[in-house]
């Protein structure tokens, strides 16, 4: 498939935050509650439109255990975009945010897009972090915010998308130097690359096992 | 609305299929409203009943019949009077029988010993077949009819372990003929497709026996006229057979071939049997020419049909075959690992017969005594030992519990050596290892020994502590081995220098393991490097998940414990030479591939990748370089390891060009 543009995204926090979760719910819609836990990392991919503009998100998928984060480190590399995620009824997911947000800030490129969710919306009752909490870190880190629930797919797309919205602004107003892949962004090939097909092959053998 | 008008213009002009109406009329309860008042209601059954009438004589009836009973929704019947539904029941078991025999005359037995090992319990008298064939008839008449929304193929694939013999049958009249016919489109518009089955990996697959009753809480059916409520929806499938049971005065046991292992799939194409018919009668009769080429192309259809299914059966044959043949090898060589190479390990392990015979791959009831060996217990561990950290885990377990985790352990002032805080995180990840076995998950029968095992490591070694990855391989050997003894397994395999390596995250080292990989990667798939190199897609995002799981996650179990298999033969090296194969096996869809495909290709690999395949692969990667083996390559990274596992280099790797 042709796009105009290609923008690498990074999901990262603690493990199990619903970061695949979230990957699953986006590229796949669909929601899976035990999942295999992610060693690591993992990849998704998928077309979205902006400004009438194709844009391909490749989207890198971390483990979120401690352990990794020198692994991780090595991926923010080339990323335009970062999903910071914590789990709503996990103080402790919240608290480590401002480590998070340093490894971040200190491996990437200053331009990089951070969209800070608040995954896990729907388990309202074991809630442990307020909205203000999550509206206010972010507000002081200066990054995006969003409430979502992988499980439910609420604000799942708009988490996605908004992020790819913001990095397009910064596009347009000419933050970000388009031929510097290292900014996590790839112009389109100008010829439809031939991978349409093996894209259909992948999707179709997750979501095979239907019938009638 | 839209679908009535395809149905009624279609079906009737263009292809006059019996077999059409029974799902079709359940469509059609999904779209409109079905009264008397609604004139699309009205017109269309008239159109369906008047198509009906006509063709009631014909001799596709028998088809229809039979195809009718055998789908679960409409085996009821409620479409026959009362008076002619035994006669479907009784022609039903004429073809059951006639199968029967057929089966008899094709598939000669299988010897006697073959089918000891098996477990089939066949006796091929032929009253108990007959028997057999009534008694499977029975229960499935037994069985509640299933829902509208319900899929029939995905029902008849839950019971085909219970009842063997109809659901062969179903395979013929439910499935039969496919693409080529016409009004395979209307089951495009059919309700969504039930959730796909979880994934069977040979192992712990579990089964639904039952449909569970009340599920799909459909109106009975009738083809024309009012819709009774379904008498029996609520009943148990149990307390039909009991109640069958009970008034017949026999026990209903599952037909004897109910046990014999069997591939059966359905294609999921069209779902009902192609008939040739003339035009309705409101309609010009077909030309002569007309209906000869239509006589014609029917004939081509059924004869590629039938082709097709001697095909499958032919295939079903070969498969079989194998089977028994890879039965029987694993049965002689579980012969000779426990009468002569277990007695005398020492002197025997490094032998080239065993060697090779260790390469076929470890008959599952030697597997985890010679894992056991082979990694050793350089570390002495005793059963004593586990037992006092896995007390020392509780209790910290049970603090934990006490100050609540609201504060942070991670944060809580413990060194960086005490990695013992990780014990918490343990609890997040037992059931996401494996989660399609259920066995691992909360209130499963491994979901304690687990957690156990993970939580006396962590505090056996806290300067490793839990780290993602490890409750992989602790499930494998769990499932292989006596607690105490995977305890001790797992803590002597995780002190290899590789794993040590890894678990401790020390990149630095990791990079080298990585540099020395695509040493041999370019050596051995030069083309396939390139392709990579061109992408600047590093091993790491696929080895990492490989190596610290040891494949345990990315390969279907069975296979992954042949790599295990090996590994503990050869050590790291096999582990390396493995992921080698691995993109061999696939290197020439991986040549076509873009970096993100790559990428999740090699993250998720297919499910139905082979062991012949993939072991014919990985004997086909030279582990040895121009001038250097696997050890020389990796060697600046041994010095650096802190405590140097011996068996792994105890374990001579002996280049031999004839290396299975």
């Amino acid at each position: 498939m042709a796009y105009a543009y290609l923008f690498k995204y990074i999901i990262i926090g603690d493990t199990g935050v619903g970061k695949s979760c979230l990957l699953l719910q986006f590229t796949d819609k669909r929601f899976q509650p035990v999942h295999d836990l992610t060693i690591g990392v993992e990849f998704g991919a998928r077309m979205i439109t902006i400004d009438g503009k194709q844009i391909k998100l490749q989207i890198w998928d971390t483990a979120g255990q401690e352990s990794f984060r020198s692994i991780t480190r090595s991926y923010y590399r080339g990323a335009a975009g970062a999903l910071l995620v914590y789990d709503i009824t996990r103080r402790d997911t919240f608290n480590h945010l401002t480590t998070w947000l340093e490894d971040a800030r200190q491996h990437s490129n200053s331009n990089m897009v951070i969209m800070l969710i608040g995954n896990k919306s729907d388990l309202e009752s074991r809630r442990e972090v307020k909205k203000e909490e999550g509206e206010a870190f972010a507000r002081e880190h200066g990054l995006i915010f969003m409430e979502t629930s992988a499980k439910t797919a609420s604000n799942v797309e708009e988490a996605f998308i908004n992020t790819a919205k913001e990095i397009y602004e910064k596009i347009q107003e000419g933050v970000f130097d388009i031929n510097n892949e290292a900014n996590g962004i790839k112009i389109g090939p100008q010829h439809a690359a031939s991978n349409a097909t093996l894209t259909g092959n992948q999707g179709g053998q997750q979501a095979g096992g239907g019938c009638c | 609305m839209c679908l009535i008008k395809f149905v009624i213009q279609f079906s009737p002009k263009e292809l006059n299929i019996f077999g059409s109406i029974l799902p079709t009329r359940c469509h059609i309860f999904h779209v409109i409203i079905v009264s008397d008042d609604n004139s699309a209601h009205v017109h269309f059954k008239n159109t369906f009943a008047a198509n009906f009438t006509k063709h009631k004589e014909g001799t596709s009836v028998r088809f229809l019949k039979i195809t009718t009973a055998l789908n679960p929704r409409f085996k009821n019947l409620k479409c026959l009077p009362k008076s002619d539904r035994d006669e479907v029941w009784s022609m039903l078991s004429g073809v059951l029988k006639e199968q029967h025999l057929i089966a008899e005359i094709t598939e000669p037995e299988p010897p006697k010993k073959k089918i000891n090992l098996l477990v089939v319990a066949s006796d091929s008298d032929d009253e108990n077949e007959y028997a057999s064939v009534s008694c499977a008839l029975d229960c499935y008449r037994a069985e509640p009819v299933i829902g509208m929304d319900a899929c029939f193929l995905e029902w008849w694939l839950k019971h085909e372990g219970t009842n063997e013999s109809l659901a062969h049958l179903t395979h013929k009249y439910l499935v039969t003929p496919v693409t080529t016919v016409m009004f395979s489109f209307f089951f495009f518009f059919s309700p969504p497709p039930p959730p796909p089955l979880p994934p069977s990996r040979n192992f712990f697959t579990k089964r639904t026996k039952e449909l569970k009753p009340g599920l799909h809480s459909a109106p009975g059916w009738k083809l024309f006229g009012k819709v009774p409520p379904r008498e029996n929806f609520q009943k148990d499938s149990k307390i039909i057979q009991q109640e069958y049971e009970a008034r017949t005065g026999r026990t209903c046991k599952p037909a004897p071939q109910a046990t014999r292992r069997k591939t059966f799939e359905f294609e999921p194409l069209s779902t009902t049997a192609l008939i040739l018919e003339d035009r309705p009668s409101n309609l010009p009769a077909k030309s002569i020419e007309e209906a000869l080429r239509h006589r014609q192309e029917y004939d081509e259809m059924v004869a590629e049909a039938k082709k097709r299914e001697i095909k499958e059966a032919h295939k079903r044959k070969r498969i079989m075959k194998e089977r028994f043949k890879q039965e029987e090898n694993i049965a002689s060589a579980m012969v000779i690992w426990i009468n002569e190479i277990l007695p005398n390990w020492e002197g025997m392990r490094t032998t080239r017969r065993v060697r090779e015979l260790w390469w076929q791959g470890l008959p599952p009831s030697v597997r985890g005594k010679v894992w056991s060996l082979a990694i050793g217990n350089e570390l002495n561990i005793t059963h004593e030992l586990y037992e006092i950290f896995l007390s020392r885990a509780k209790e910290r377990w049970k603090s934990f519990s006490e100050t609540n985790s609201e504060n942070d352990i991670e944060d809580a002032g413990v060194s960086v050596a005490d990695r013992e805080a990780s014990l918490e995180l343990i609890k997040l990840d037992i059931s996401r290892t494996f989660p399609s076995f259920y066995i691992f998950q909360k209130g499963g029968p491994y979901h304690d020994l687990l957690h156990s095992v993970l939580g006396a490591y962590t505090c056996y070694r806290p300067d490793v502590g839990y780290v993602q990855g490890m409750s992989f391989i602790a499930a494998v050997l769990i499932l292989n081995l006596e607690e105490a003894d995977a305890f001790i397994a797992f803590a002597n395999l995780l002190n290899k220098p590789c794993q040590l390596a890894f678990f401790r995250v020390d990149h630095s080292m990791m990079l080298k393991y990585f540099a020395a990989f695509e040493v041999f990667f370019e050596e051995n798939l030069p083309k396939l490097f390139l392709h990579f190199k061109s992408y600047s897609l590093t091993p790491d995002i696929y080895l990492i998940d490989w190596i610290f799981t040891l494949y345990s996650k990315s390969l279907p179990l069975d296979l992954a414990c042949r790599v295990w298999d090996v590994f503990c033969r050869d050590g790291e090296e096999f582990l390396f030479r493995t992921g080698l194969g691995i993109l061999r096996l696939y290197e020439d869809i991986l040549l076509q591939m873009d970096f993100i495909h790559i990428a999740q290709f090699l993250t998720k690999l297919p499910e139905d990748i082979t062991s012949e395949k993939l072991f014919s692969c990985i004997a086909a990667i030279q582990m040895q370089n121009s001038n250097k083996k696997w050890a020389q390559v990796t060697a600046p990274v041994r010095p650096l390891v802190p405590s140097r596992g011996k068996l792994v280099l105890t374990l001579p790797w002996s280049p031999s060009p004839r290396h299975r």
